[in-house]
């Protein structure tokens, strides 16, 4: 048999149920007269079977179901729940379903007390189709407002399905799902066991018709966000509703309507605020959860909900610290010093009996604590590393990791940590995030790196992991060239030629050659020499050509042999996957006649690289301003997705740009500005624009997109004219011959700078949109024959420094400052940012209009009043542009910056200043 | 306690000399299926019956014998499910409209189809010509010939005119399915 999914479990402890079997013992069915328990048997069989995955054949299904069909005729109640059932379960699988429709609808209505009536109500939704529903309408309106919850439950259930495949109809249950959620029922009365041996229903005093009915109310009123605002409200008031679940319900509702329009923020964010002393602790819960989740959540927002989950820290139940730990973690993520107040009550759990508390707990504080407390911290895990799963320990290395980037200033301890660790026992996840932090920490905090490979070095002495011994030789032949004693790595490598296997063999011989070529030592060149040539005598293939060319490439001049074994440039990685795969499932069968062309794939150099990512690494463990959202109703790109789009829009720019004739000439594009808008979204004519820097000129890219309907734009162009006009001399424009309404077209308008290459021209540009516009006939749907010119002014916008500047990655900041300090030229700048409301805003923005790359952890800022942010970047000519930039923080003046920015580059130190005045 | 003996007069009843039989009744749509049975279980006839969607049951008791009546729906997408039902039953009852002369050519298409089924050979048939309070209507001959009776054979086959609004001859239908209790 091979049905998919099949619960394993199922059958253990219960009789084996075979399905061919129970198909044979269905003949049951239509024996006379009927035995009412033994149909019964039998029917929790099939229905055993169905909920346990297996599946009857079409024909199967349908004869059982014919059969189960003739056992209406037995008036005996709990047979005829059973029957009911087992055809909702078959109603999927079986084929004319339908027959049963009328004799279930009679069950539905019957006697009212009838135990199986909500069962009937459930079949029948089930085997109904849309032409039927209306039939049943009379009958589905009663039950939802049934005095009987399980009725009432049940229909609301019911409705809920049907709505996919009957909308209009169900929608007009509307006022019934109203006032089953508003009714607080209690079905008075009590009956003592009596219910199930007279067919009756039995007492149920349950609430949970409330969720239903709010959640089918919700499907009902989705498209429309007032009704669904007024339903939140009308039910969000204090005892409106009873069930816990249904309130927690509107809290998820509350948060999302926040979410989706500003303006209902503040009378939601009042909702959450008292669902948040509900006496429930699921709402509770829920309640905080969601304003901990809610977009840029101010302090005094959050206190509130941050002292509820406190509160339940020192709960005695397990489950409730777990839950308010884990809400606190999650939010500690982005905004630690809110979390910060409830460290004394963390603190109290990290010794917790139970791991998984322990654990959020001890990762929550790496996360809120400063850099104080961190050394503590990484003492109290070590102490019950060993107890805990892997699953934990590689989150609490990834806290780690971040952590690092965090501080660079204590790599030393973390280090320690992770060396200990690394020799513990531990399965190939755990090694390699516990690898792969160490590799950052080489990357991005070069004062580790000596340690941290001598760390690794040990670490592949005893490694049983192929894998991550051959990424970490990688990395030695790497960095341990440039090292102060490149001999003590070369013992190690060495090491691994002799005892390990031919993988790992011929990795190693790779990183020993890194070692010898372009070697300065001779001593040290003649040993690698004489190590390679042992390898000439390795058993494996691989190993021995790897040798092989490495002896020979060390014989040849240095400059020549650099460029195979260090690659300083890469291929983008992403682009080249894009289009490898773009190539490979190509549709068009002429694509294959040519090999694919790696040399359309652009390099980056590794320093770029790194920059990105970093900011990835960053961002992707810590974003700084928005919690991460699951979900659906993700809006906004984190910064890693930002980044990698920006990478891939300027490939897409520059192969665009090269299709253009016009503009062959102009060489490579050096560099692409971010999208621009110049105008509203919603006015009559959108414009955005695209700087693009070449070497010689610079191009404009407009685009345009005309809202009117039924009117045709002819012959667009804009009239860009720069502030200053001597440096800048228009070449052509690019018109758009016609813009039909809603489709966006393009305008080039090219300059040349006239002082040569080595300019940089800066300029505001006003801009004027010329055009012809003619209306469309409705009748013929033609442009008429005459039209009118017209303009439309848009706003101006700034050529400005920094849109020559290039974000460039470097591990030393303060040598590099000195460094340019001393050749180069230096400008400064004091500005007022009051409408930046926080350091961490300010940080963000001025990197990013400053297009330069903050080094050194610098874009997290660690304190909220000062802060210093330093940045590097690469002009489009390749002269270095560094910035060191001061912020401090009041209440009252907004954020106060200094900024100094040292160049390589005559002029162009002021030039990047002035991107930000 | 008159429950309880009542309880245990029945069980004995149904133990020892009760029968159950079943019945199926067809007929194309609006013929008066739904009706009829309502009516011979006791109920009062209705107008405005819904269009059976699938199929009732409905248990007739008549001394001691006890008729499950299946009553089929007769639209179009039904009819193809008839024979499901039919199959082991002790009688057919096959009921036509016998003032819609319209559907009588459609009627016999159809009760000859299931008539040829081989897993309904010799099960007792009887064709019921409902509304005869009506007007404009076929006489029971008339209706032997319109169904072409004469040329079902193998079984017993019945005739009658009945009328389920004001319950003419409804004694009749009852006494000749009766008949077939034992068997």
């Amino acid at each position: 048999m091979s049905y998919g999914k099949k619960d394993e479990d199922a059958d253990t402890g219960l009789v084996k149920v075979d399905r061919t079997q129970v198909f044979q013992e269905a003949r049951l069915f239509n024996s006379s007269p009927i035995q009412p328990r033994k149909c019964r048997v039998l029917l929790t069989k099939i229905v055993l079977l169905l909920y346990t995955g297996e599946k009857f054949p079409t024909n199967e299904a349908t004869t059982l179901f014919f059969g189960i069909s003739k056992l209406f005729q037995n008036k005996d109640a709990s047979l005829r729940q059973m029957v009911l059932l087992a055809i909702k379960e078959l109603a999927s699988s079986a084929e004319d379903i339908i027959m049963v429709t009328s004799t279930v609808m009679k069950d539905t209505g019957g006697s009212t007390e009838a135990i199986y009536r909500p069962n009937a109500i459930r079949a029948l939704c089930r085997i109904i189709d849309a032409t039927t529903v209306q039939a049943i309408e009379r009958v589905m309106k009663t039950a939802i407002v049934d005095k009987n919850p399980s009725v009432s439950s049940a229909a609301l259930v019911s409705s809920y399905h049907l709505l996919p495949i009957a909308r209009d109809v169900v929608r007009r249950w509307q006022s019934e799902t109203q006032e089953a959620a508003a009714s607080n029922k209690s079905s008075g009365g009590f009956s003592l066991g009596f219910s199930s041996s007279s067919g009756n229903l039995p007492i149920n005093n349950s609430t949970m018709t409330q969720y239903h009915a709010i959640g089918l109310l919700y499907q009902m009123r989705s498209h429309d966000r007032m009704a669904l605002v007024k339903m939140v409200q009308q039910f969000g008031a204090a005892g409106a509703v009873k069930n816990p679940a249904a309130i927690v319900m509107l809290v998820r509702l509350a948060a999302t309507l926040a979410e989706e329009d500003p303006s209902l923020r503040k009378p939601m964010m009042q909702l959450l605020d008292n669902w948040l002393r509900h006496k429930s602790e699921m709402v509770n819960f829920e309640a905080a959860k969601a304003i901990c989740d809610m977009r840029d959540v101010t302090d005094a927002e959050v206190t509130q909900a941050v002292h509820v989950l406190q509160l339940f820290l020192t709960s005695p139940r397990a489950v409730t610290k777990f839950a308010a730990l884990r809400i606190l973690h999650n939010f500690a993520s982005f905004k630690p010093q809110a979390v910060s107040a409830c460290n004394p009550d963390i603190e109290l759990l990290i010794s917790n009996s139970n791991r998984s508390i322990a654990t959020f707990a001890i990762t929550t504080l790496l996360k809120t604590g400063n850099e104080a407390s961190v050394d503590r911290l990484m003492k109290q895990i070590s102490g019950f590393m060993t107890e805990i799963t892997d699953e934990f320990k590689i989150t609490i290395v990834e806290a780690i990791r971040t952590l690092c980037l965090k501080f660079p200033s204590k790599q030393a301890g973390m280090l320690q940590f992770l060396s200990g660790i690394l020799r513990e026992e531990g399965g190939y996840e755990f090694k390699r995030a516990v690898v792969e932090s160490m590799f950052d920490l080489i990357k991005f905090v070069p004062d580790s790196k000596e340690d941290a490979l001598a760390h690794l070095c040990e670490f592949i002495e005893d490694c049983e992991f192929t894998k991550l011994a051959v990424r970490i030789l990688y990395l030695l032949g790497l960095e341990g060239p440039q090292t102060s004693q490149p001999t003590k790595y070369i013992r190690y490598i060495y090491n691994r030629v002799v005892l390990e296997n031919s993988i790992v063999r011929a990795a190693a011989v790779n990183a020993l050659a890194k070692f010898g070529v372009g070697q300065k030592d001779p001593e040290v060149k003649r040993s690698v020499q004489v190590l390679l040539s042992r390898c000439l005598d390795d058993v494996d293939d691989e190993v021995r050509d790897r040798a092989a060319f490495h002896l020979r490439l060390m014989a040849e001049e240095d400059a020549f042999a650099a460029k195979f074994v260090k690659n300083d440039t890469m291929f983008s990685l992403q682009y080249f996957e894009h289009q490898l795969v773009s190539y490979v499932t190509s549709e068009d069968k002429s694509t294959f006649k040519d090999a694919f062309d790696i040399s359309s794939i652009p390099v980056v150099t590794r320093e770029q690289a790194d920059a990105e990512d970093r900011t990835k690494k960053l961002t992707a463990s810590t974003p700084s301003l928005k919690p991460p959202k699951v979900g659906p109703t993700k809006a906004a790109p984190t910064g890693a997705e930002a980044a990698a789009s920006a990478s891939a829009a300027a490939q897409q720019y520059a192969q665009e740009l090269l299709q253009i004739p016009e503009m062959k000439e102009f060489g490579a594009l050096l560099k692409s500005s971010p999208v621009i808008e110049l105008t509203e979204a919603e006015t009559e004519y959108v414009v955005t624009v695209v700087k693009h820097i070449f070497k010689e000129h610079v191009v404009l890219q407009y685009e345009v997109k005309n809202t009117l309907p039924s009117t045709v734009l002819e012959n667009v162009s804009v009239v860009a004219s720069p502030s200053d006009e001597e440096e800048l001399e228009e070449v052509f424009i690019i018109q758009a011959e016609k813009l039909d309404t809603d489709v966006p077209g393009r305008v080039y308008v090219a300059f040349r700078k006239v002082n040569g290459e080595g300019s940089l021209p800066t300029s505001s540009f006003s801009n004027v949109l010329r055009f012809t516009s003619k209306e469309i006939d409705p009748t013929t749907n033609e442009p008429e024959e005459s039209g009118y010119d017209d303009e439309y002014e848009v706003a101006e916008f700034d050529l400005s420094g920094s849109d020559y500047v290039i974000p460039a990655f470097a591990s030393n900041f303060a040598h590099i400052w000195e460094q340019i300090g001393a050749s180069g030229e230096e400008a400064e700048e004091t500005l007022q940012l009051s409408s930046i409301k926080s350091i961490a805003d300010a940080t963000e923005q001025l990197a990013k209009t400053l297009s330069l790359q903050p080094l050194e952890g610098t874009d997290v800022p660690v304190n909220q009043t000062t802060h210093t942010l330093k940045l590097l970047g690469k002009t489009v000519s390749g002269g270095r542009v560094v910035a060191n930039v001061r912020m401090a923080y009041s209440s009252k003046s907004g954020v106060t910056t200094k900024i100094t920015v040292r160049s390589e580059e005559e002029g162009v130190a002021a030039l990047v200043i002035g991107s930000v005045a | 306690m008159a429950g309880l003996f009542r309880k245990v007069y029945d069980w004995l009843l149904r133990t020892f000399w009760a029968t159950e039989m079943d019945v199926t009744m067809i007929g194309l749509q609006n013929a008066g299926k739904t009706s009829l049975l309502r009516v011979l279980s006791g109920g009062e006839f209705t107008i405005d019956t819904i269009p059976t969607v699938g199929f009732n049951m409905k248990r007739v008791q008549r001394g001691h014998v006890t008729l499950k009546c299946w009553d089929l729906g007769g639209q179009p997408r039904f009819r193809p499910m008839w024979e499901r039902y039919c199959r082991g039953v002790n009688a057919i009852v096959f009921i036509v409209d016998i003032a819609d002369m319209a559907v009588l050519p459609d009627a016999r298409e159809e009760l000859h189809a299931l008539m040829t089924q081989p897993s309904l050979e010799g099960i007792p048939l009887l064709v019921l010509g409902n509304k005869s309070d009506l007007q404009d209507k076929l006489t029971v001959d008339e209706l032997i010939d319109a169904m072409d009776l004469k040329n079902v054979t193998n079984r017993e086959v019945s005739c009658y005119g009945i009328s389920a609004k004001e319950e003419t001859n409804l004694e009749a239908v009852l006494q000749w399915l009766m008949k077939f209790a034992n068997r």
